[in-house]
């Protein structure tokens, strides 16, 4: 009887143990077939390091997830480990994540995900936003799509001929939830902000009235007034109807990311990789057309984690160079990583990107706005597409909305 | 006997609290400990990271001045201005098929159809109708008419969720008011009949006052579907825009609760859409009350 009592007490210690190593991970990337190998491999050589112990990756819905993971942490009983958006998304929740100390250092678009110099969490990817374009759809048109705009003028040029063809409209734009608004604060400030002019935003202290913001209002407004944009953007969703509108050639531009979807990679499975090209957003007054790029997504220590080290430990093996790689590879992220060999990734677009990001890169500064503020922006942009307001109310409106959630 | 009937009472009483008790346990722990946690929280700048602070009454001042949930409120009372035809409708559809018109039970199971789907799938099909490149507006093209962004534009984006909500709960209501015509009484109707009275007339004057129960039932369920069960289709079909245009409270709450990370100031909205709850379901007990000693 002893005998058994001695056994039993320790295999329930040994289970503790292992218990006490044992973690869970929310993200919503973890149900996507495409990033099976990531998980499999960073669950493989978690476990393979700390024997007995076990990952559990819980895939959430990608439109819930900050709610969940609010609930989550407000409970103090949230998972150990968790996938975010780097800027505000991350940055508003640090309160709930632990320091990673240097642990971030070197790697890509770390700034948005820290605070006062502090990461709270280590990018997977890298995310921006850059012009994708229909190259069939130029030649079409009679254009050069070698020659693609580097000025607001010559883009003009482009959207005019598309609108005197009146066979596709110049950009699919989708904006139902108001992503195209936010996508395009960043794209009309990117050649413009200078670092200070991003630190002052960053803060709630630039206001709306400043020219270089409500350029943001005046040229959404203008591209709609000129007819650039596909009629229908506010019941149109971007995610993923805008693209598939692009992607099935029906329409010259999108705005697309560098990451996880609608990039470089599932366009040109689309359209083939010889009938996309890409180019920084042009804006008037400024002398080049930069793109806008951060960290994209990181793992994050949940404050809450009993399993400080353990957790810790999963973070540097999901960011680490072997990890970064598979994700990138396997689904044409960029990583954050700077130790990830990237030759592999080949496609003329995503050269050219690469080349944009190493000689004109800028800042996403609808990453560091304030949520609240962002969300006005949303509303704003929908009542400017419906002609609903004026620019003019839309700077008023916005620059209230500043000053209330300062 | 006395005794006995003393030890059977103390007996019936402890049966009635054992019957009692779980349901008061789920009141109390899934209702009333959360109203009072949420109650507490709207007092705080609670953001689910952190120590939340006590801010006394600034959330509550917030709301009263923000734009934004004045426009859900707007929306609201616009949205409860529609609560008639919502209760007309299926009373007078019901009304006809009760009448024997040909093919009513056909109708019956058609007009119930919608209010078995969930309101997710009923946004996501009408979502495929009403957007600009929808069917609707494919079709109203044969006739000549431009397209209408029916649900990007604020002059139509409420008009369109409110008929969506129409057309996916009327046949519950349907349903509810043909029970409620069985117990009209056939007789008066005859006598009435005999003495010439018209179908309208019989309508009017012997029909609706017998159904003025089930008529108030309908209207306090379906205010409480209108304030409360709205989230699915504005979320699928709208995302509470163009602007403001189709956010309600409920919409706005999740808004603040999790996108924009503030649960204090979205417990804050919690309570006034309470107190507006609590409201339509005070009159719901009076009402029902009432019909009871009728």
């Amino acid at each position: 009887m002893k005998l058994k009592l001695t056994l039993t007490s320790m295999l329930a210690l040994s289970a503790g143990s292992a218990l006490a190593q044992d973690l869970t991970v929310w993200d919503w990337k973890s149900g996507d077939p495409a990033t099976q190998g990531y998980y499999d491999s960073a669950k493989q050589a978690y476990e393979e390091a700390h024997p007995g112990a076990t990952v559990t990756f819980v895939v959430q819905p990608h439109d819930q997830y900050y709610t969940l993971l609010g609930t989550a942490f407000g409970s103090g009983q949230g998972p150990d480990v968790v996938l975010l958006h780097g800027g505000s998304q991350t940055q508003s929740r640090v309160g709930a994540l632990s320091s990673l100390g240097d642990a971030a250092a070197g790697f890509a678009g770390v700034d948005a995900f820290s605070v006062d110099g502090t990461a709270y969490a280590i990018p997977l990817t890298i995310q921006g936003f850059v012009i994708y374009y229909n190259r069939a759809l130029y030649e079409a048109a009679g254009l050069d799509p070698d020659a693609a705009p580097t000025t607001w003028d010559e883009l003009a040029t482009v959207c005019e001929a598309f609108i005197a063809q009146d066979a596709v409209p110049c950009f699919a734009f989708g904006n139902k939830q108001g992503f195209s608004g936010e996508f395009f604060a960043t794209l009309a400030t990117a050649s413009t902000f200078t670092d200070a002019d991003m630190a002052a935003w960053a803060a709630g202290d630039l206001p709306w009235t400043d020219p270089k913001v409500s350029a943001i209002v005046t040229l959404f407004a203008d591209m709609n007034a000129r007819g650039w944009l596909q009629e229908g953007a506010n019941s149109t969703a971007k995610f993923m109807d805008e693209y598939e509108m692009f992607m099935r050639s029906e329409a010259a531009h999108t705005v697309g990311l560098l990451s996880d979807v609608a990039h470089w990679k599932q366009f040109g499975e689309f359209l083939g990789d010889e009938n996309l090209g890409a180019f920084a957003m042009p804006v008037p007054g400024a002398e080049v057309a930069n793109l806008p790029f951060t960290g994209g997504i990181g793992w994050a220590v949940s404050a809450s984690s009993e399993n400080q080290e353990a957790a810790q430990d999963l973070v540097k093996i999901l960011t680490d160079p072997t990890r970064e790689a598979i994700f990138a590879f396997d689904t044409g992220a960029l990583p954050a990583n700077p130790d990830v060999d990237t030759s592999g990734l080949s496609s003329p677009t995503l050269t050219h990107i690469l080349g944009l990001m190493t000689a004109q890169p800028a800042g996403m500064a609808h990453s560091v706005m304030n949520p609240a503020v962002l969300e006005e922006w949303k509303r704003q942009s929908q009542l400017l597409l419906g002609e609903e307001t004026s620019v003019d109310d839309a700077i008023a409106a916005m620059e209230a909305a500043r000053l209330a959630n300062k | 006997m006395s005794d006995a009937t003393n030890i059977g009472s103390k007996a019936e009483k402890r049966i009635a609290v054992l019957f009692l008790a779980p349901a008061l346990l789920l009141l109390i722990i899934f209702r009333l400990i959360p109203l009072g946690w949420g109650f507490g929280m709207s007092f705080t700048d609670a953001n689910n990271a952190g120590t939340a602070r006590w801010v006394g009454a600034d959330n509550y001042l917030r709301a009263v001045n923000d734009p934004t949930f004045q426009d859900s409120v707007a929306n609201t009372v616009i949205l409860l201005a529609t609560m008639p035809m919502m209760v007309m409708l299926p009373m007078l559809l019901a009304i006809l098929i009760h009448q024997g018109v040909p093919g009513g039970k056909f109708f019956r199971a058609v007009y119930f159809l919608p209010a078995v789907l969930s309101s997710v799938i009923v946004g996501a099909i009408f979502n495929v109708v009403l957007r600009y490149d929808g069917s609707l507006n494919e079709f109203l093209a044969v006739f000549g008419f431009d397209a209408v962004d029916w649900l990007g534009s604020s002059s139509t984006a409420l008009g369109a969720l409110i008929a969506v909500q129409l057309w996916s709960t009327f046949g519950m209501s349907v349903l509810i008011f043909m029970a409620g015509l069985t117990t009209v009484p056939e007789d008066i109707i005859e006598a009435a009949r005999i003495d010439g009275a018209r179908f309208w007339q019989r309508l009017w004057f012997i029909v609706i006052p017998s159904l003025r129960p089930i008529i108030e039932f309908v209207a306090v369920v379906t205010t409480v579907g209108l304030l409360t069960n709205m989230f699915g289709l504005v979320y699928v079909l709208t995302g509470g825009g163009p602007g403001t245009a189709t956010t309600l409270p409920e919409f706005l709450i999740w808004l603040e609760q999790g996108k924009l990370n503030r649960p204090g100031y979205a417990a804050a909205l919690s309570m006034f859409l309470f107190v507006m709850m609590a409201g339509v379901a005070y009159a719901q007990i009076r009402i029902m009350k009432r019909n009871a000693e009728v």
